[in-house]
Formats: C-alpha cells, sequence, structure tokens
C-alpha cells in the first residue's frame, strides 16, 4: 500500500502504460490482454485507497515555464480525489471484467480494452491534479475517449453520429471552461488549484461570478446538463459497459467534481451557486419526465442518469457539496450496476425495448435480482445506499431553497416510477419476447454481485465520505426521510400498478394523451429546438461557405497556385541538362549567395 | 590570415577541379582536395578560437576517417563501373537517369 | 620564428602546389602524384598546428591507403578502356568564376575568425583518445560502424559487378 502511497502517479501511469500494451500487442493477444487490462482501474483504486487513509504524498514537476510564469504538471491526492479514484478504479473494474463477457464475440477488443485502460488514465489525471491546466488535458483526454468509445462500433452510422454529436455538445462547455481557466488566471496570476482556492475570497463577486459561471459551463457540458444534456441519451448507442462507465459513473460526474474541486470559488459567488442550483432542479425534472415514457432500456437510464446528476448539482449550488460528493459515490454503484444489468439484459434478449422484454426473472434470475437492488437503490427505499444519498441531498437543498427541494421531491417520486416501470414492464409478467432470453455468463454476473453488495450498503458511509472531504457528517432528518420514502414508495405503486399485466393500462393513458407522451418521448423538442436554432444554420453557413470561399477562393487559389506551379516547372525543367557539373556549380552559386546575403544582412 | 586565404584557394581549386573534369577519378581527387583544405582549416580555426584541442582533434579525425570511407566507395564505384561499361566519363553514366 | 614561417611555408606549398597539379594536368598518374603532394601538404599543416597524431593518421590513411587505392582505380579505368584516357574539361570559365567566388566567400565570411601566427599548442595522441573514448564514445564507436558500413558497401558493389 505504501509502494501506492508515495507514488500516486502511478494511478495515470500504469493504466497508461496498460493502454499502450494492449494496442501494441494487438487483437491476436487479446485473450490474455482483456485481463492485463483490469491492472488499471485495479492501481487507481489502491492509490484511492491508499488516499483515504491519508498517505498520499504529492509529486509535481515544473512543467511549461514561460518567462517568470510556469506551470507544474503535479499530482496530489486528498479526500476528493481519494474517493474518486476508488469510484472510477472499483467501476472500470467491473466494467473490464463484465466487458469480457459481453463483447466475446467482438472482433475489435484490443482497441476497446486499451481505450478503456487509456480512459482510466485519463480520469486520474483529471481528479488528481493540482492544476487546471493538467485537469483540463485529463478533462478532454476523457472527452476523447467517450467520442472513441461512443463510436466503437463505427460502422453503424448512428453510432459515429452519436459520437461526434457527444463530442461537439461537450466541446462547447469546455470553450467556456477554457475561457474560465483564462479568466483565472488573468486574475489570479495562476492555474494551480490550491492557489486559486486560496486567492478566491479576495476577488471581486463579478469576477467570481463569472469565472464559476464559465467553470459551470463546461461541467454542465460534461456532466450532461440542461440544455447541453442532448448528447448523453445518443451516447447510448455505444457498448453498454462503456454506458456503465463513462456515461454512468465517472466522466460525466466529472463536472460534479469539478465543482467540488474549486468549491471556494463557488462559495464566494452567490449569484453562481443560484444558477447551479437552479439548473441543477431544472435537469433533475425535466430528464425524469423524459425517462417515464422512453422505451428504450438505455434511454431510460440515460435520462434517469442526467436526473440524477442535476439532483447533484442541485446539491452543490445548495451549498451541500458533501451530500452531492455522497450521491456521486452511490450512483455510480447503483447506476454502473443497473447499466451492466441491462447490458446482461441486451446480452441475454438481443433487444433494447423493454416492450419486447417481459418476464425475464426467471430466465435471468442473478440479473433480475441484482436489477431489483439497483432499481430500489435508484428510486431510494432504505437501507440501499439511494436512500441515504438523495436524502442528503434533499435535507441541503430544502434548507437552502425550500421551493428547489420542493421540485427535487417530485422528481424524487418520478425516479422511482420509472425505475420500477422498466423492472416491472421488462422483468416480471408475461414474456412478450420471441426468443428465450438466457442468463449471462460468469463474467458479467459477478459484477453485477459485487455492484448490488455496493449499491445495497454504500449508504451507511455517507459519515466517512464526508469526513474524508474535511466537512461535518449530518445525520438523518426524520421529516426529509419521512417525505423522500413517501415520495418513492409513491411512485413504486404507481409504477407497478400501471404497467401490471399486458400495458394495457398504460396504453390508454398513453392514448389520452398522446400530444404530451410524443413531446416527452423526443425530450421535450431540445434535441429539435437545438437542431432548428442552431444545427441547421450552422449548415447553412457552412454550404454557403463551401459553394463561396470554398470552391471559388480556396480552390481557385489552390488550383492558380498548381497551374502556377506547372508553368513554372515547365521552364525550370530546361534547367536539368543532365550534366552534372552544372548542378554542381548551382550548389556552390546558392552557398555564394546565402553567404552574400548573410554577411550582408550581419554588417 | 595566411593559412584562411590558402584554404580559400585550395577549396576554389578543388571545386574547380569538380566542376571541369569529367573523368570520375578526377572529381574524386577534386572532392579530396576540398575535404582536405577544409579540415586544415576546421583545425586552424580551433587552434586561433582557443577551443579544447582535444576535441578538435577528435572531430578532424572524424573528417578524415569518412573522406577516407567516401574516398574508398567512390573509388569502388568507379571500379565497378568501367568494368561493367568499360566507361569513367561522368557524363556517360545516364543509366540511373530519371 | 622564421622557422616556424618556412614550415608554414613549405607546407603551405605543398598543398598549392599538389592542388594546381591536380587540377590542370592531363595525365591520371600525374593526378595521383599531385593528390599525393597535397596530402602530404595536409599532414604537415596538421603538424604545424601541433595535432601530431592526426598528421600520422593523415598520412598512414590517406597516403598509405586512399592513395594506393587510387593508383589501382586508375590502372584498373585505363586497362578497361584502353590506354590514358584524355582528360578534357569544358565550360572552364565558369566553373573558374564560381570557384572563384566560393573561395572569396570563404575568406571573407571566415577572415574574422582568424588569429595571427603562432598556433596554439595541438593536440597529444593521448588527448585525443581521452576525448574519443571518453565523453565522445557514442560518435567514434558510430564512425566504427560507418566504417564498417563502407567497407561492406564496397565490397557488395565490387562483387555485385563481378557476377554480372
Amino acid at each position: 500500500m505504501s509502494a501506492f502511497g508515495s507514488n500516486p502517479w502511478l494511478a495515470v501511469a500504469v493504466p497508461f502504460i496498460v493502454a499502450v500494451v494492449i494496442a501494441a500487442l494487438g487483437r491476436r493477444a487479446t485473450a490474455v490482454t482483456q485481463w492485463v487490462a483490469v491492472l488499471g482501474p485495479i492501481t487507481a483504486s489502491l492509490v484511492g485507497l491508499a488516499g483515504l487513509q491519508g498517505s498520499v504524498a504529492s509529486s509535481s514537476v515544473p512543467w511549461l515555464t514561460q518567462g517568470s510564469a510556469s506551470i507544474d504538471a503535479g499530482v496530489a491526492v486528498d479526500g476528493l480525489s481519494a474517493i474518486m479514484l476508488v469510484v472510477v478504479g472499483v467501476v472500470a473494474t467491473m466494467v473490464v471484467v463484465f466487458s469480457v463477457g459481453y463483447l466475446e464475440h467482438d472482433g475489435a477488443k484490443a482497441r476497446y480494452f486499451s481505450l478503456l485502460a487509456l480512459f482510466t488514465a485519463a480520469m486520474s489525471l483529471l481528479v488528481m491534479s493540482t492544476n487546471l491546466v493538467t485537469l483540463f488535458i485529463g478533462w478532454e483526454l476523457v472527452g476523447a475517449c467517450s467520442y472513441l468509445l461512443i463510436g466503437f462500433w463505427y460502422h453503424k452510422p448512428s453510432a459515429a453520429s452519436a459520437a461526434m454529436k457527444a463530442f461537439l455538445t461537450t466541446r462547447v462547455g469546455d470553450v467556456g471552461m477554457l475561457l474560465g481557466l483564462a479568466l483565472l488566471w488573468k486574475t489570479t496570476g495562476s492555474l494551480d488549484i490550491a492557489t486559486i482556492t486560496g486567492a478566491a475570497p479576495g476577488l471581486t463577486a463579478a469576477t467570481a461570478t463569472a469565472a464559476a459561471l464559465l467553470l459551470f459551463m463546461g461541467a454542465a457540458g460534461k456532466s450532461a446538463q440542461f440544455p447541453l444534456h442532448i448528447w448523453l441519451p445518443d451516447a447510448m448507442e455505444g457498448p453498454t459497459p462503456v454506458s456503465a462507465l463513462i456515461h454512468a459513473a465517472t466522466m460525466v460526474a466529472a463536472g460534479v467534481f469539478l465543482i467540488a474541486r474549486m468549491w471556494p470559488l463557488f462559495e464566494v459567488s452567490e449569484a453562481a451557486r443560484a444558477v447551479v442550483l437552479w439548473v441543477g432542479t431544472f435537469t433533475a425534472l425535466f430528464a425524469a419526465t423524459i425517462a417515464c415514457v422512453q422505451s428504450d432500456i438505455k434511454k431510460v437510464l440515460a435520462y434517469s442518469t442526467i436526473s440524477q446528476l442535476g439532483f447533484m448539482f442541485a446539491a452543490l449550488g445548495a451549498g451541500a457539496w458533501g451530500a452531492a460528493m455522497f450521491h456521486l459515490v452511490t450512483h455510480a454503484a447503483f447506476k454502473a450496476l443497473l447499466f451492466l444489468g441491462s447490458g446482461s439484459v441486451i446480452h441475454g434478449t438481443g433487444t433494447q425495448d423493454i416492450r419486447e422484454m417481459g418476464g425475464l426473472a426467471r430466465q435471468m434470475p442473478v440479473t433480475t435480482l441484482t436489477w431489483v437492488v439497483g432499481a430500489t437503490a435508484l428510486a431510494g427505499i432504505p437501507p440501499l445506499a439511494g436512500f441515504f444519498s438523495k436524502d442528503a441531498v434533499l435535507a441541503g437543498v430544502l434548507h437552502a431553497v425550500p421551493a428547489a427541494g420542493a421540485v427535487l421531491l417530485g422528481a424524487s417520486l418520478l425516479t422511482a416510477f420509472y425505475a420500477f416501470r422498466v423492472t416491472r414492464v421488462a422483468f416480471f409478467g408475461q414474456s412478450r419476447a420471441e426468443t428465450a432470453a438466457h442468463e449471462s455468463p460468469l463474467s458479467m454476473t459477478a459484477p453485477l454481485v459485487v455492484l448490488a453488495a455496493l449499491a445495497a450498503v454504500l449508504g451507511f458511509f455517507g459519515g466517512s465520505i464526508t469526513h474524508a472531504l474535511g466537512l461535518e457528517a449530518e445525520g438523518l432528518e426524520a421529516a426529509v426521510a419521512g417525505a423522500s420514502v413517501l415520495a418513492a414508495v409513491i411512485g413504486i405503486v404507481v409504477g407497478i400498478v400501471l404497467y401490471a399485466g399486458d400495458l394495457e393500462r398504460a396504453e390508454v393513458l398513453k392514448g389520452r394523451f398522446q400530444r404530451v407522451h410524443r413531446l416527452a418521448f423526443g425530450g421535450w423538442g431540445v434535441d429539435a429546438l437545438v437542431q432548428r436554432t442552431i444545427v441547421a444554420p450552422a449548415g447553412a453557413i457552412a454550404g454557403w461557405v463551401y459553394r463561396v470561399l470554398d470552391r471559388t477562393v480556396i480552390d481557385g487559389g489552390v488550383e492558380g497556385i498548381g497551374a502556377g506551379a506547372q508553368f513554372a516547372g515547365k521552364i525550370a525543367s530546361r534547367l536539368q541538362s543532365g550534366e552534372t557539373d552544372v548542378y554542381a556549380s548551382l550548389v556552390a552559386v546558392g552557398f555564394i549567395v546565402v553567404m552574400g546575403i548573410v554577411l550582408w544582412a550581419g554588417r | 590570415m595566411t593559412v584562411l586565404v590558402l584554404c580559400a584557394v585550395v577549396f576554389g581549386i578543388g571545386m574547380y577541379t569538380v566542376l571541369t573534369r569529367r573523368e570520375i577519378v578526377a572529381i574524386l581527387a577534386g572532392v579530396e582536395l576540398m575535404l582536405g583544405s577544409a579540415n586544415v582549416l576546421f583545425i586552424a580555426l580551433a587552434s586561433f578560437s582557443g577551443a579544447d584541442a582535444g576535441v578538435a582533434g577528435a572531430i578532424g579525425l572524424v573528417i578524415l576517417v569518412i573522406a577516407a570511407a567516401e574516398a574508398a566507395v567512390g573509388l569502388s564505384l568507379v571500379v565497378t563501373i568501367s568494368r561493367r561499361s568499360k566507361r569513367s566519363s561522368i557524363d556517360e553514366l545516364t543509366e540511373v537517369n530519371g | 620564428m622564421t622557422l616556424q614561417v618556412l614550415a608554414f611555408a613549405l607546407a603551405a606549398l605543398l598543398m598549392l602546389g599538389g592542388a594546381a597539379v591536380v587540377a590542370l594536368t592531363k595525365d591520371l598518374m600525374r593526378l595521383v602524384v599531385g593528390l599525393g603532394v597535397f596530402l602530404l601538404g595536409v599532414a604537415g599543416l596538421f603538424l604545424y598546428y601541433g595535432h601530431a597524431f592526426l598528421a600520422t593518421a593523415q598520412v598512414f590513411v590517406y597516403v598509405g591507403g586512399v592513395l594506393v587505392l587510387v593508383v589501382f582505380a586508375v590502372m584498373v579505368v585505363h586497362r578497361a578502356s584502353g590506354g590514358r584516357p584524355i582528360v578534357a574539361s569544358r565550360h572552364d570559365i565558369g566553373a573558374a568564376a564560381v570557384a572563384f567566388g566560393v573561395s572569396g566567400m570563404l575568406v571573407m565570411s571566415l577572415r574574422g575568425s582568424v588569429g595571427g601566427w603562432l598556433p596554439a599548442p595541438g593536440a597529444s595522441g593521448a588527448s585525443i583518445a581521452e576525448e574519443l573514448l571518453g565523453g565522445h564514445l557514442v560518435a567514434f564507436e558510430s564512425l566504427g560502424v560507418l566504417l564498417l558500413v563502407a567497407l561492406v558497401a564496397v565490397l557488395v558493389i565490387i562483387g555485385s559487378g563481378e557476377r554480372r
């Protein structure tokens, strides 16, 4: 353990080396290298565990020295990064093991596992950086890995375009983040996180608000908050384990991590906190309503993830960043569990549409059992993990802004509803599938069981998590807990009752509110709006640029240069007499001319 | 100054030889003139600049050895060419022209 | 002082004379002799600047090795082409102008770097060895590799000529 404690950079180096090795050995060695991939995340979690015991040294090297300004590339593990490291390491380990079964017949396993290891390295760099520049490098690297893994099946056009959409949408946020970094650099003269957070109280309110909001823009893009959430549902085109790791547990939580990391800056700016709070609250409710009507099991989970991230941002905005981190940890466990469970279901049934499933409980007992644990945790039923963390979030928000707390309470009712709607439709009742499903192999069920165990018990570690963050742990509040459990139970009951039997009742309801249903199914039209207001005009501008600038100006110029070169070549070819002494003379003349210029200029 | 002029003149003579001769052996000899004078000039300048004499000598030796290798390869080419085509004038070697 | 100037003048004369013969003679064997004289002059100048080891190497490698090679080459070429070839020349004036220009530029560009008459103390063989086998070992070794490659290349070139 001490080896990991004194060398935190191992959490970045080992996964990176693993990624290179897997990629170098290629597809013939995947039978072995797919297991080697586990080494990376395990190292990350060991460093994280060492950090939780408080025995991690920081290490940094000077880098990018420009005159008097220098940026140190450093890693350090404090409570916050230790928690993130453990989350990343454990979930990534589970996902790697799961993927061995899930991608058993895929030909591109080397690329897949190499990217997973690279992602782990990038994520470790992100969470351990002592410096916003290296943090940003990790930030962009996880984005790149996400892009590559969403587009893993790039021969599917939908996957390729989803990858591009994810990349471009998060890039919108990243532009804001870069501007924020520039602003912080200008005002504090440093990009060292400790320096900035130390200088934060001295900033003017306007500067702090601007910087905080710009950083939040990056965080919102990464964490799929309204209105930059549109990429996450599409990102489900990637392999399901990738969705579990990147688009549920770790990368999308990086936004939450960033704000927690820069918390002193947000503490200065009340306005920025209010924005974070209301964007988070709105996203939580907004995404939950969409999740209620999706029929694709992964889409439900995607919107659920957006909603849960909204909970975390609401908690951040309310000042309860400890609660947000706690919810991040438990959410990572149960949402990774749910995603891997859905992966197991997709693997077993060959479909993602819950209407074509049904009655899976008999055919896939382990998957069903672990799924129910995950869904219950998501709904927030004690004593599972989700209850404790969601309760902490609700309590924090209710104390700060009661109205937002009430909205979140409604969102958690919807959460319980959609969680058990899927559970009821997919796993119980009559089978609607044409072919019988089969239970997944051990390498897939074992991670499910481990994550289910974590989802069940993690709630009891809320105290130690807040303690590791250096905050005071708060006990449960009976009123809040009662209200949230009540909301969850109502949601569960409605979900189960409404979808009992043959989906008839639900169909009737759907028929009555057809317009609302269609709107909600399409994500309340945000995608279409973006398509109309941004993509279409951009396309039109691009078309104009292509026709006018590209065709006439640039192509014309290039072709002109080409024609000129041809003409010059025809003339120059006359020098090509084949007489070597002429060539040598030309070299010598060149020397004379060059030396003449040098001498004349040096005078 | 004298040595500079000497070496420059010899270098020029070497270049003149290279440019005017058609016999490959003669061209190689001209190259040797250029290399030799350059080497002498290098050593002389090293003495004037007060550089470490050991380093200068080492580099001079390197130049010398590379020049010798170049001469050996060039001469072997000459021999081979003349044996294959009975020619030794550079203008007749047009086989590899593009 | 006088002796030194005399030594320098002798070496310089050897260089110039040899070079002139190489440039002007029409006979290949005389050209070889001129080259040998020139190389001896170079060795003399090395000696003048105190690089006794370099001078020895120059004599061994060139006068002893390369020159013999040149003689062989000349003899083989002669036999192959039947009789002594006429060394023709052309572009005389242009080449002379170019060569003169290069010489002039060399003098112009380096005139600030040369000093007076007295040479600095030169390097002994031991100090060169120290440099080559100490700080510049890698350079020295790659030089050896280069020579080996050159030798192999010579063998390959000659060998391929024989086969065909």
